[in-house]
This record gives C-alpha cells, structure tokens and sequence, in this order.
C-alpha cells in the first residue's frame, strides 16, 4: 500500500517541495529511508514509530520504505516527523488518503505523540503558497508565525492524535487566527530621552536614520557609545509589515522566533562580540545558514569595539554594505540572503581608550595609536558615511545634563525626511540617500554659490578626499531632507563637514591614505 | 702634540665610559697625547681586573690608523666632533664636574651660545602642557633665546617645535640626544630632527649609532642642564625623569623655574612642588625668565583678540564662551542652550575661518 504526502524543505530563504512517498508493504518488518536524509531525518524512524504506538494507533509489522521526493536534494531536519507518520498511517488505511492530500504537513514528533515547533516555518509556507499550496498542518508552537501568510489556511496541532482526528472528521480542521500586527513602539527604556548630554552625537544618530547612512562612533570608554547604538533602531522609519515579514524569514531558518512564535514588531540589533569568526558575521556553514549581516536585516549591526574585530572579519562585510545582500556558497549548497542593514561602528580613539581625553591620561605610544587605527581599511571606511567623536562624559555631567527629545520625536522627523526621499528616488530604484550613486550626486544634490564656497574652503582647510567629497554631499542632502528643504544649503553643508572632520585628524588626511 | 686628535681617540675608544675617560684624562692632567703613547705601549697606571679588560681594549686601538678610521667614519656620515679645546664648545659645559670629552654634532654649534635655556617635562603631557610649551618655546627664541631640550616624545618635542616656529631667530634651538646624534628617537621626529639640523644643532656625547638605552638618559640629562643658565620645567609628576635634570642643574648652579599647574592635575605635581619648596621660580610668560637673564621683553602680544564685527549671534557666543577656556562640544550645546544644527554651522564657519580650532574628543579652543 503505497501513500504520498506533501512537505516542504529549505533552501537559503526558499523553500521547495517534498513528496513523502511511503510504502507498507509485505515481508520482514523493516524500515528504510532514501532520498537524501540526513543524520536529523534517519532518526526519525524511533520518534514515528514511538509517537504511532503511543497514541493509540498500530504501528505496521511491515516493510515500511520511505522516499523523500525530489531524491537529489538534501533532505535536514526533523520537520518530516509528521508527514512520515501520517504517511505511514495512510498507507496502512488509518487516515482517509483523500483527506491527507489537502495538506502541507510540517512537524517534528514527541515519543509520547506530541508535535513540537520547528525552524523555518515562515519562508517554506510562503514558498508553498506562492506554489499553490492551500491548506497546512503543523506545530501549534508555530501557529503565531503561520498565521500571517496570506492565501494558505494554517492548522495548528498539539499531537499527531489530533492531526488524525482532523483528517478523519472527527474535530473541526480550525484555521489559525492571525493575530494582530502592530509596530511596536519604541521601549520605555530604550529611547533616545535616556541619554544626557551627547546633543552632537544624537543628532548624527538621527541624520543616519534619516539617509540610512552608516555610522562610526569614536569616543573614551563610557562615553556612552553602545547605549546611544542601542537606542539607534527606536528612532530608524517605522516598520511596515512587509519588512517585518522579510526580517522574520530571516529569522526563522536560524530558529530565532521559534520561542516567540510572532512575527518581529521591531527592527533587529545585532551586537556581536568581536572575538565573532567571518563566517558568524556574512553567513556560511555546510547549510550555508544566514549570519549577522542577515539577521541584522532592515535593522542595526552593531560592532562595538571594531578595531577589536579580527580583520579579516571588516573586510568581507565591504561587498554586503555595498550590495544589500550576500550570496553564500559551499560544496552541498548556495544560498543568497538579503542584508540591508545599518552598520554602526563604535570604536576608542586609541587602544587604552584615553586619548584626547582631558579626565584621564592616554598610555599609549603614538605607534601603537596608529597601528590601533591602521586596524580600520581605507575602503572600510569608505563606506561609513558619518564619523563622530563622542563628548567625554564625566560625573557632574551625568547628575546635571538636560536629555532632549524623545524617540518618538525624532522617528516622526526621520520618517518624514524618508518619505522625501522615497519620493523623490521613486523612478530611481533607490529607497534612501546613503545609496546614491556618483551620477546620481550629482543630479540630485544641487548646492548654491554660497554651499560651493564653503564646500571649496573645507576642502582647503580639512584636506579633504575626492572620495569624502560624495560622502559629505549624500549627508548634506539627508540634513536637508530633515529641515524639508528642497535645496542643499550651506548650513546643511556646514554641519556635514563636521561628521567627517575625523578623516584628517584620525586618519591623516583622505581616508584612504594609510 | 695634537691634543684634538688625542681626545677624539678617547670618545672613540672608550665610547660607553665617560667617568672612566674622565678619570684617565685627570691622571694625565688632561694630556691626551701622553695617554696615549702610553697605552700604545702598555704603560697605563696599575689598575683593578675590571680595568684591566678596558685598558687592553685601548692598547689595542692606539694606534694612528684607527684614529683616521675614526675620522672618516664621522666625514662620512656629516658628524662634526666638538671637543672642550674647541672654540664652539658649549662654555657653560665645560664649568660641569666631568663634562663630556666629546660633543658629536649634527648641524652647526655657534662661537657663544646665545641664552641656552633649557626646557624639560614629562614625556605624558597634557594638552595644556604642549600649548603652553609651544608658546613659551616660540617666545623665548623669539626674543634671542636658544632653547635647549631633549627631542623625546610630549613637552621635548613640543618645545623643539615651538622654538623652531620663531622664524627670524638666528639659532632657536639645540635638541641634546640620548643615543647617537644620527639615531633619530622616535621615528615621529623625524622632520623636527631635519629642522633642527638645519636651522641649529643636534649634539650628543654618545658614539654615533648608539641605541637610545634607558640608562643614557640620566647621562644626557646633566648636558642638558650643563650647557644651559636655567632650565624650565614644563610639567612633572613627582616622579619623573625631569627630577633628574632638576638635581642635576641644581649641582650645576643653573636657575630652575617652573610652570605653576592645576592642584589636581597629576603632571603638574611636580612643577607645583618645586615652586612651594622654593628650588623653583614661577613662571607665567617668557619675560618672567628672560628678565632674569637682563633681556628686556618685547611687549608680548596678548592673548588672541577676535575681531566679533561679522560674526552671526551665534558664532559671537561660542567666541565668547571659548574665550574663558577650551570647551567640549557637548559643554557648548549646554552653555548656550542652542540647537545642534545652530552650532554645527556655528562652528564649521569658525572653524574654516581660522579662528578656533577643534582637537581630540571633540574639544573647541581659541
């Protein structure tokens, strides 16, 4: 007695069809598995076997061959739990065949017949639904997750019992509710009102989130880098639900909204520690799994201490900056992940942290200061749009210094400034300024007689680059995205210039030059 | 005989023992050429085993040929020796216990040293530290000084710069080593060093390619004072290698002044000390010292006067704010209650023109 059920496996973010062909048939019990299982797959003769008996159900004294469909792809994880079981079932007459091959089924099972939630659940069904797929089984655990899928009713099940019981009549096959979906606000205790003082580097954080300009903060120790970067993704445009599912795609493959069965309400920060490998950072691994730039998708990556990070690291996150995404391939399999995200550096202005300091005293060598900096690539660098040096911070500022506005205020400007821009790229295939082409500079950021004067005497007196000439152009668009001005002042200007007044004194003259 | 050529023999022969070529040169009544005749035959003064080995070395180089090596060897690499029978000998110098026997130098060193003032200070320095040494440096060989100091890292290197700033002074400044006058340390001087060469003197009593070791210091330290009248310390915690030269100007009989600092800051401990124990006299400006020496100071300029006519309000505000002391740019955003974007241009504008200027930690000053 031969049944077929259909399942779904993944590959990067997409998913492709499987046919769980399973066949019961006559001769000594035995039970083979083919179609490219791995390790994860093969297991799963105990868990079925275990999960049948245990819920009432007999379990055949047959051969029993399993064949996951197409046989040249590689088959991973447990999710094929259930539709082997239902397979099994159905072969041997237990669940009406008709029934069963409405479904989708995805789950892995308990010994005691109970389903447990898997990864990835969100990218395969919306793979599934775009295939025609129309109806799925699987995991209540995941139900949260399923339920915003458009076009595919989701059922969500404890325990194969239960599955059994929907596909023969008896319960009600009932459609996962999809639960409302809201942006979150920013958290009370994640708002750009905590911070003191830092008035300069808050508001290059909003010029950043209005442009989606990279950021590189320079400053001693506790002059409250990582608390400003954390703060960062409470002020970036709001998030659209289309985003939010793209960024829970993501997610979902690593396993990551396996405990909170939603669908992301905010922006991700990824922080990283920088003892992090390059292929933790872009992606990698025999299945090619998404990494930090992915998961920090839509959202902010955080690298403290960047000079910390091992080079090699810096150096492969150039081509996702550039291209908003990366293409991962090893020998079994290749897969091309999204990573638009906002890199936000935070580094000390020398090894011990105290340079320039006028609390505490700088230990360290000049020689050792350069090499520290020397760490950070001119190309690197390149793409980091705004650099800004932190104010230090010393007790009496921390009791007496005024806080400033709250995220909310600010996010409402920055989403303002972004739907400029959105507006204005529209026929351009652009979303925001930090992507602006060279040609494209040179349409859109138009500057007056006055702008050019100054723009030509900071020129002189900073020495600037060629290269950081487009860089201050796209910032002073963003500023004047921000004040809603049509045209790039000098004003706007002027304080662009000040985000890059670091190329000079850092890293002597154009950044480039090491 | 020639005396010259004897001494240079001896700096040569005994490159890391100045006490030992002094105390030799004192036996003979500093008649180099008797020692060396001496030594070519082996007739040195009975001596302890650990003399002994040194003796054998000079008996070997006695000779004539080693000697001319010696001088190609210093043509070659444009190193002028200088030795106490010179004219250009530093005078004061030669009134130390135990002056060095030879002064290897680079550049040119003058007949008469005109108003060797030494500076000194620590290596750590603060900001204040450097401007104020910049400013001092420039004034006093400005005003016909030769500033005298020790090209290492911090207050050395900034005393060298500002000396060097003075453009209409015929010799600013004579920079002491403490390795061979061609090892330049740091590598950072580097352009100071060139400077120097060309526009004063380089010297040091060590044999050209000496390594700068730590122990040659305190050596170089007693030169430094040596050649000088007074010697000026910028910034010192209290225990520090400008003690040293402290101590050593104080056996020498050379005034010691002192930059009165901050009571917190840890750098200027020391120089506050010196002032409240009286070895130290205070200085606030370049007459203080000059006067001492009966140079009339010029009139100094005061202190930098913006011209306020065609500044914005708030460009106005920000001058008058930074006229009292440097601030930090959070500091300014608080002081003048101004929005960011305000003072951004504020200061880019201010900036560019030359009239304040931005360091480390994003820190504003006139």
């Amino acid at each position: 007695m031969l049944s077929k059920i259909e399942s779904y496996g993944l590959n990067g973010l997409q998913g492709f069809g499987v046919q769980v062909e399973v066949d019961v048939s006559g001769g000594l019990p035995a039970y083979d598995t083919v179609g490219l299982p791995d390790a994860a797959v093969r297991e799963s003769r105990e868990r079925v076997r275990a999960a049948i008996r245990n819920s009432g159900f007999t379990y055949p004294m047959q051969r029993v061959t399993i064949n996951l469909a197409p046989a040249d792809l590689k088959k991973e994880g447990s999710i094929y739990d259930l539709p082997i079981a239902i397979g099994i079932l159905t072969a041997m007459g237990q669940v009406p065949a008709q029934e069963a091959a409405g479904y989708v089924f995805l789950g892995e099972l308990a010994l005691d017949g109970g389903v447990r939630g898997i990864a990835g659940i969100l990218p395969m069904l919306i793979s599934a639904g775009e295939a025609g797929a129309r109806q799925a089984m699987l995991p209540a655990e995941n139900a949260g997750e399923a339920s915003f899928i458009a076009g595919v009713k989701t059922v969500a099940i404890d325990s194969l019992g239960q599955a059994v019981r929907i596909l023969r009549g008896e319960e009600p096959a009932k459609a996962c509710e999809r639960a409302p979906w809201q942006s979150a606000a920013p958290h009370p205790g994640m708002d750009f009102a905590d911070i003191k003082g830092q008035q300069g580097a808050k508001r290059a954080a909003e010029v950043a989130a209005a442009g989606g300009h990279n950021l590189l903060l320079v400053g001693t120790p506790g002059s409250g880098k990582t608390m400003l970067a954390r703060r960062i993704p409470s002020i970036l445009p709001t998030l659209s639900f289309e985003e939010a599912l793209e960024i829970t795609k993501i997610h979902s493959i690593v396993g990551a909204v396996k405990g909170a069965n939603t669908i992301a309400t905010e922006r991700p920060f990824r922080a990283p520690h920088h003892t992090a490998s390059t292929v933790s950072l872009v992606g990698g691994g025999s299945k090619a799994l998404p990494g930090e730039v992915s998961l920090a998708h839509y959202g902010v990556l955080f690298l403290d201490e960047l000079p910390e990070f091992p080079k090699e690291a810096i150096e492969a996150l150039r081509q996702p900056l550039e291209d908003g995404t990366v293409t991962i391939t090893r020998a079994s399999s290749r897969a091309t992940y999204p990573a638009d995200f906002m890199l936000i550096a935070a580094m000390n202005p020398c090894p011990c942290g105290n340079f320039g300091s006028r609390l505490s005293r700088c230990r360290c060598a000049p020689a050792q200061i350069n090499r520290y900096r020397g760490k950070i690539s001119g190309p690197m660098l390149d793409r980091v749009d705004l650099h800004v040096e932190m104010s230090e911070v010393g007790y009496g500022d921390i009791v007496s210094k005024s806080t400033g506005e709250s995220s909310t205020v600010i996010r409402a400007r920055v989403n303002a400034a972004r739907e400029l821009q959105r507006r204005r790229y529209a026929n351009e295939g652009i979303l925001f300024n930090a992507q602006l082409s060279g040609k494209q500079i040179r349409r859109f950021c138009r500057i007056d007689a006055q702008g050019e004067a100054l723009l030509k005497r900071a020129f002189d007196a900073l020495k600037l680059s060629a290269r950081a000439y487009d860089r201050i152009m796209k910032v002073s668009r963003t500023i004047a995205d921000l004040e809603g001005s049509e045209f790039i002042l000098a004003q706007h200007i002027s304080e662009a210039v000040q985000y890059r007044s670091l190329d000079q004194k850092y890293w002597g003259g154009g950044s480039g030059g090491k | 005989m020639d005396q010259r050529r004897y001494m240079l023999w001896l700096g040569f022969a005994l490159p890391t023992a100045y006490k030992r070529q002094q105390a030799l040169l004192e036996a003979y009544g500093g008649d180099a050429a008797c020692l060396f005749t001496d030594a070519a035959n082996g007739r040195l003064p009975a001596a302890g085993k650990r003399e002994a080995a040194a003796y054998a070395e000079l008996r070997q180089k006695a000779n004539e040929a080693y000697i001319d090596a010696c001088l190609e060897y210093l043509k070659k690499r444009r190193i002028a020796a200088v030795l106490p029978v010179d004219e250009n000998y530093p005078a004061l110098l030669k009134e130390i216990y135990r002056p060095p026997t030879v002064l290897y130098v680079r550049g040119t060193l003058p007949k008469n040293l005109p108003l060797p003032i030494a500076m000194i200070g620590s290596r750590h320095c603060s900001d204040y530290g450097t401007q104020v040494a910049l400013r001092l440096s420039e004034q006093l060989s400005g005003q016909g000084a030769c500033v005298v100091s020790g090209l290492a890292y911090g207050i050395d290197c900034a005393c060298a710069q500002g000396a060097l700033y003075a453009a209409g002074s015929a010799f600013p400044t004579v920079a002491v080593l403490g390795s061979g006058v061609d090892v330049i340390y740091p590598q950072e001087n580097h352009k100071i060093y060139q400077e120097i060469c060309e526009r004063g003197a380089v010297v040091s009593e060590f044999l050209p390619g000496t390594r700068p070791l730590a122990s040659h210091f305190p050596q170089r330290n007693r030169i430094i004072s040596g050649m000088s009248r007074g010697v000026v310390v910028i910034e010192a915690s209290l225990r520090s290698g400008t003690s040293i030269t402290v101590d050593c100007a104080l056996e020498q009989g050379r005034d010691v002044f002192a930059l009165p600092g901050r009571v917190t800051d840890l750098m200027s401990e020391g120089t506050n000390k010196m002032i409240a124990d009286g070895i130290a006299k205070p200085i606030f400006s370049a007459a203080d010292i000059l006067e001492e020496y009966g140079v009339r100071p010029r009139r100094e300029a005061p202190a930098k006067q913006v011209d306020e006519t065609g500044l914005s309000f708030e460009q106005t505000l920000v001058v008058r704010l930074l006229r009292v002391c440097e601030r930090s740019f959070d500091e300014l955003c608080e002081m003048t209650g101004l929005d960011v974007v305000k003072i951004n241009y504020a200061l880019t504008e201010l900036e560019f023109s030359g009239i304040i200027k931005q360091s480390s930690g994003r820190v504003y000053s006139l």
